[in-house]
């Protein structure tokens, strides 16, 4: 692990510089997703690389002990270690990247993993996830506890009331004080992008929050109407680049939210191939937040090794 | 393939590469190929002829592989497929209009059957043009074809019409010129070019299967590019359109030159155009605009990049990181190596730092993908652009600047703009002298947007309404402005160097001494530079009425530079003002209207009576072209994106008129009137026979409000004259009543710079009825250019 985001100070005139051209962002995003997806052997490696990219995600009311148990073993083989034998993989140490869970169970999840003695990452939503709408105070607790807890990344939601109301300021200093309540814990910052309405509000808003030292920044909590878009990831990696030549330091992006299938993720990888660089294409730099993607590109590598499409109740659920 | 799938799982797992590129299949394309045992044949009357002992041109494939051969059609073929042409005319022109939109509606479902086998061809041969942009351009067309009679009222259809088009042209920039030629009733006869042959073949039997009459559309195939001269030669041709790149184009123009047939130009490959990012730019956007567009391969148009100063830094780090990836670009010739690798270094020892993709290999057709910052104005790469995938750079201070740097080229091809601040878009749209704009975008076509080449970049309009004209004439014409001839053997650089013939006046009465006339330049009467004069002399040659100045080319140069002081901003004046200015130009006509006749009178030897009606047609002439100032307007075009879609008429410029002899008031006035109420600038040449009713006028310019210089008026030997209009670059047009000799000269002399030529050779009294009122829109139409600009939007 290099040197994480440290921030800048908050560079409001930068800020207001933006400009982004909406037809132009979907006509490159219909572009990439025009592109000829990898077929063979490049299918089945890339898909494995989607794979190690993922943040198996259980955010629900009824998560108990049992199924984040669960879900932590899938993490730890998420691919029927058969399959990977046959491709000479089993032994790459293919998981996850981590599992994300809520501040709650982040305690149940670090427990399952070490059980399994494994050093899988826990990660944990807090400060008010989905809304970000409780006071500041019980918000920066809820991230102390979940570390306590030993969750060692924290995705926190920015308040969107500050991002539409043009309170970049009061933006930048809440998620300040927030990299601070998490210490050595990586913090993902949530734009909720779905409810920014505009392209160049989700330019700032990553690049406040890129200044305020998110280590990523993350599309949306996967609870509003819209989530992670081509054309809106477009513009968040475009702004992670723009604060890369700015300042040198490299912000990892996580979409998260309707991302279903294993077609779908061979678009966010050639989508980050494209404007990012191979750079950013390891789980240090690149996240997927999902939780029934995993199955789907499971089915998709059975299907390369042997040729047979699977049913669900064949491949190990999570 | 070993290779690949030596690739393990993980190394790609950890190298994260793209698989190989999927390899097309053209098994479509190369069974129809072999159908036609890879000999294909001329398409004449509807089917495939192949006539013995033709010399055959072989064709290759992008790998080198032999694709197939086509015939070098000569002499006897040509006139067979002309005359097939003319029956095609017949036939397809009696159809109705409903009836021709639907042979072009069925077109698009017989397309669509074929989409495979025509899409794998054009890929095979290098045409690449997908069904889907045909499809929309046949959509488009049909809709006029159906609506030609309602909505383009008085114009008939040409005959028949050569499409010529050159080795790189595209597929859609040949159909662009066949599909509106086919809705307006023409028949066509395709002279390809290397690339577009098989495709156009191909296309000929589909047309057949949608139901075209035999004729109407014929595709002949030669070994180069003199056949398209050739075809032209061919007295059923009616009108020539030439689409390619600029130097083909000017070799037909001269070939062409004095057969009696007008050529116009659509040099649409090989274009300058600036792609403009000011500061007010989404900057990553316009590099992925630039990654899109200026690395290609086969590119149609030399892209020059104009950056805004200071975000030039932000700029190149982005073109930096995304041309980090790109692979090298295959050059078209072994030889283009060699130039493209001069070119840098030129551009390096002036001083420009490069960012490439990578190193160069040190040898092979291969070139990586290099940007060429701060790259001098005068060095090759921006001046004149080779192959490769080479792309100057140059920044601007300004956003005046910017328009500056974009309009410093002979080329007015297109430009791409990119700034979110809509006035400054409109504004630098304005201000461009290019046919298409793109506001943040680039390379955007569709049939609904009138495509004119401004300055050296095209003497036709295609595309849109506008582009319909091309292949119509009025239906009060009943005659061709140029008869057909064959072309005179004559000394291009003699022409017009005669001096003229000297007439001693019988000065024997002093009381009737002929009176010395005055020309007109730069808004004052003057006498010529060289200070001589000329005789006019009566009807009947028999006594010498006047004296007037003997103008020559530096009179002409006097009256440009005049001119083009003074053209912008009568063009910026708004259309009620100048609307106004003409008005006051009737009304001063009135004013001196018994001066008028009575000099029409004395010039031609028509009644006096006769002499008042030319001049009371006059004045409702001028009135009618001062309420049409406000009238030429163009429109919101109708695309398939979502955005607004402009065509706004523009000035050609400076237009020089080499008036006709009948008429000599009429005629002057409608002349005069269409060009300055399209905004242009005019430099008029009188007729030789019958100047003094035009040089009467100059007492009427003198008291008009026109600015000084708008109208200039220059007599002297025609000859003489028109050689100086033709040789000035700043004149774009002219239009040109005369001797055959003369036409002749100015379509051969007239192509660097392109000007837009309007020839009508007189020959006794023939010719345009001047009375005639419908001729008022042809006028206008030819006093202008369109601009189309393009601002997508979500």
């Amino acid at each position: 692990m290099s040197a994480r985001n440290p921030g800048t100070k908050l560079d409001l005139e930068k800020i207001f510089k933006v400009r982004v051209n909406t037809q132009a962002v979907l006509k490159r995003a219909q572009q990439i997703q025009g592109q000829k997806i990898p077929k063979k052997q490049w299918q089945a490696a890339w898909l494995l690389r989607a794979v190690t990219c993922i943040d198996l995600t259980t955010l629900a009311g009824d998560d108990t002990p049992s199924n984040v148990h669960r879900l932590c073993l899938k993490a730890i083989q998420p691919v029927r270690y058969d399959l990977l034998k046959k491709m000479d993989m089993h032994d790459k140490g293919v998981t996850t990247a981590a599992v994300c869970v809520y501040p709650s169970r982040v305690a149940d999840a670090v427990k399952s993993i070490k059980a399994a003695n494994s050093s899988l990452p826990v990660a944990s939503v807090a400060t008010g996830f989905p809304a970000g709408q409780t006071p500041l105070e019980t918000r920066l607790q809820e991230v102390r506890m979940a570390v306590a807890d030993g969750a060692t990344e924290i995705d926190i939601v920015i308040n969107r009331m500050l991002a539409l109301t043009g309170q970049w300021e009061a933006m930048y200093d809440e998620i300040r004080q927030f990299r601070e309540a998490c210490g050595d814990a990586h913090m993902k910052t949530i734009l909720a992008i779905g409810e920014l309405g505009t392209l160049t509000n989700v330019y700032k808003a990553s690049l406040v929050a890129m200044m305020a030292g998110s280590d990523f920044i993350k599309t949306s909590t996967g609870k509003e109407s819209v989530n992670a878009t081509y054309p809106v990831a477009i513009v968040m990696v475009r702004a992670i680049r723009d604060y890369f030549l700015c300042t040198g330091h490299k912000v990892g992006f996580k979409p998260a939210g309707g991302i279903r299938t294993a077609q779908e993720s061979l678009v966010w990888l050639t989508l980050i191939k494209e404007e990012l660089g191979n750079d950013w294409l390891c789980p240090r730099m690149f996240r997927l937040g999902a939780s029934s993607l995993l199955a789907d590109i499971e089915r998709q590598i059975y299907h390369h090794v042997t040729g047979q499409y699977a049913a669900y109740h064949e491949l190990p659920m999570a | 393939m070993a290779g690949s799938t030596a690739k393990t799982v993980h190394d790609i797992f950890v190298n994260m590469e793209y698989g190989p590129a999927a390899t097309s299949s053209a098994a479509t394309a190369q069974a129809w190929l072999d159908h036609h045992s890879r000999s294909l044949g001329l398409f004449i009357d509807g089917k495939f002829v192949r006539p013995a002992d033709r010399q055959s041109r072989s064709l290759v494939d992008s790998k080198g592989g032999n694709l197939c051969s086509t015939v070098c059609a000569v002499e006897d073929d040509i006139s067979q497929c002309a005359s097939s042409a003319v029956n095609g005319f017949k036939a397809w022109s009696s159809l109705t209009c409903y009836q021709r939109a639907k042979v072009l509606l069925r077109l698009v479902s017989v397309l669509g059957q074929h989409a495979q086998c025509l899409s794998e061809l054009c890929d095979l041969c290098e045409a690449s043009c997908s069904s889907s942009t045909l499809v929309r351009l046949l959509q488009f067309y049909s809709g006029w074809a159906q609506l030609r009679d309602t909505l383009i009222t008085n114009w008939t259809p040409l005959g028949v019409v050569a499409v010529v088009v050159s080795d790189d042209c595209s597929l859609y920039s040949l159909m662009l010129k066949v599909l509106p030629a086919l809705a307006m009733g023409n028949s066509v006869i395709v002279v390809p070019g290397r690339s577009t042959s098989p495709p156009a073949l191909l296309l000929g039997q589909l047309f057949m299967s949608a139901g075209f009459p035999a004729g109407a559309f014929n595709v002949v195939t030669g070994c180069d590019m003199t056949l398209g001269a050739k075809v032209a030669k061919n007295a059923s041709i009616s009108y020539v359109t030439y689409s390619g790149n600029k130097q083909d184009g000017v070799t037909l123009c001269k070939a062409t030159a004095g057969m009696g047939v007008p050529v116009s130009v659509s040099p649409c490959i090989g274009a300058t155009c600036p792609f403009i990012i000011f500061e007010s730019a989404d900057i990553d956007s316009a590099v992925d605009g630039v990654i899109d567009t200026a690395f290609k391969k086969k590119k149609e148009v030399h892209w020059l990049l104009c950056v805004q100063e200071n975000v030039l830094d932000s700029v190149v780090a982005r073109l930096r990181l995304r041309m980090a990836g790109m692979k090298c670009v295959a050059l078209p010739s072994d030889g283009d190596r060699a130039l493209v690798e001069a070119a840098v270094q030129e551009a390096q020892q002036q001083g420009a730092t490069l960012v490439q993709s990578c190193a160069a290999p040190p040898s092979g057709t291969q070139y990586p993908p290099t940007v060429l910052c701060g790259a001098a104005p005068s060095s090759s790469c921006v001046v004149n652009p080779s192959a490769g995938p080479l792309l100057p750079l140059l920044t601007f201070r300004s956003n005046t600047e910017a328009v500056a740097l974009g309009n410093h080229s002979p080329h007015g091809q297109a430009a791409s703009i990119w700034t979110e601040d809509l006035t400054l878009a409109l504004e630098t749209a304005k201000n461009l002298s290019v046919g298409s704009v793109w506001v943040n975008s680039h390379s955007v076509c569709d049939p609904c947007l009138p495509v004119s080449g401004h300055k050296d970049s095209g003497t036709c309009t295609d595309g849109g309404q506008e582009g319909l004209y091309q292949f119509l004439r009025p239906s009060s014409s009943s005659s061709p402005p140029l008869p057909r001839s064959s072309p005179v053997s004559m000394d291009y650089t003699k022409f017009g160097t005669a001096a003229s013939p000297a007439i001693i006046p019988d000065d024997s009465d002093s009381a009737s001494a002929p009176k010395p006339y005055l020309q007109f330049v730069g808004g004052k009467a003057c006498k010529a530079v060289s200070g001589c004069s000329v005789a006019v002399q009566s009807s009947g040659a028999s006594s010498v009425l006047a004296y007037c100045p003997d103008g020559g080319r530096k009179d002409v140069r006097n009256a440009v530079e005049a001119a083009i002081k003074v053209q912008p901003g009568w063009m910026k004046k708004s259309p009620s003002a100048r609307a106004q200015s003409l008005y006051s130009l009737a009304k001063g006509l009135e004013a001196k209207k018994r001066d008028l006749a009575a000099s029409i009178n004395v010039q031609t030897g028509i009644s006096l009576e006769d002499a008042d009606r030319e001049v009371e047609l006059s004045i409702a002439r001028l009135s009618d072209l001062a309420a049409y100032c406000d009238k030429i307007q163009g429109g919101t075009l109708p695309m398939l994106q979502s955005g607004s879609a402009l065509s706004i008429p523009e000035a050609l410029g400076v237009v020089g008129v080499v008036l006709p002899d009948k008429n000599p008031l009429l005629s002057m006035v409608t002349l005069l009137g269409a060009a300055i109420a399209g905004g242009n600038a005019v430099i008029m040449v009188p007729s030789q026979k019958h100047p003094l009713p035009t040089l009467a006028f100059v007492q009427v310019l003198q008291f008009s409000d026109l600015p000084a210089g708008l109208v200039n008026i220059v007599t002297g030997s025609r000859d003489q004259l028109t050689m100086a209009l033709a040789t000035h670059s700043v004149i774009k047009a002219i239009w040109y009543w005369g001797s055959s000799e003369g036409c002749q000269y100015l379509q051969y002399t007239c192509t660097s710079p392109l000007k837009t030529l309007r020839l009508f050779c007189q020959k006794d009294n023939m010719g345009k009825d001047w009375t005639h009122p419908s001729l008022l829109e042809e006028m206008w139409r030819n006093a202008v250019q369109w601009k189309s600009v393009w601002i997508p939007t979500a």
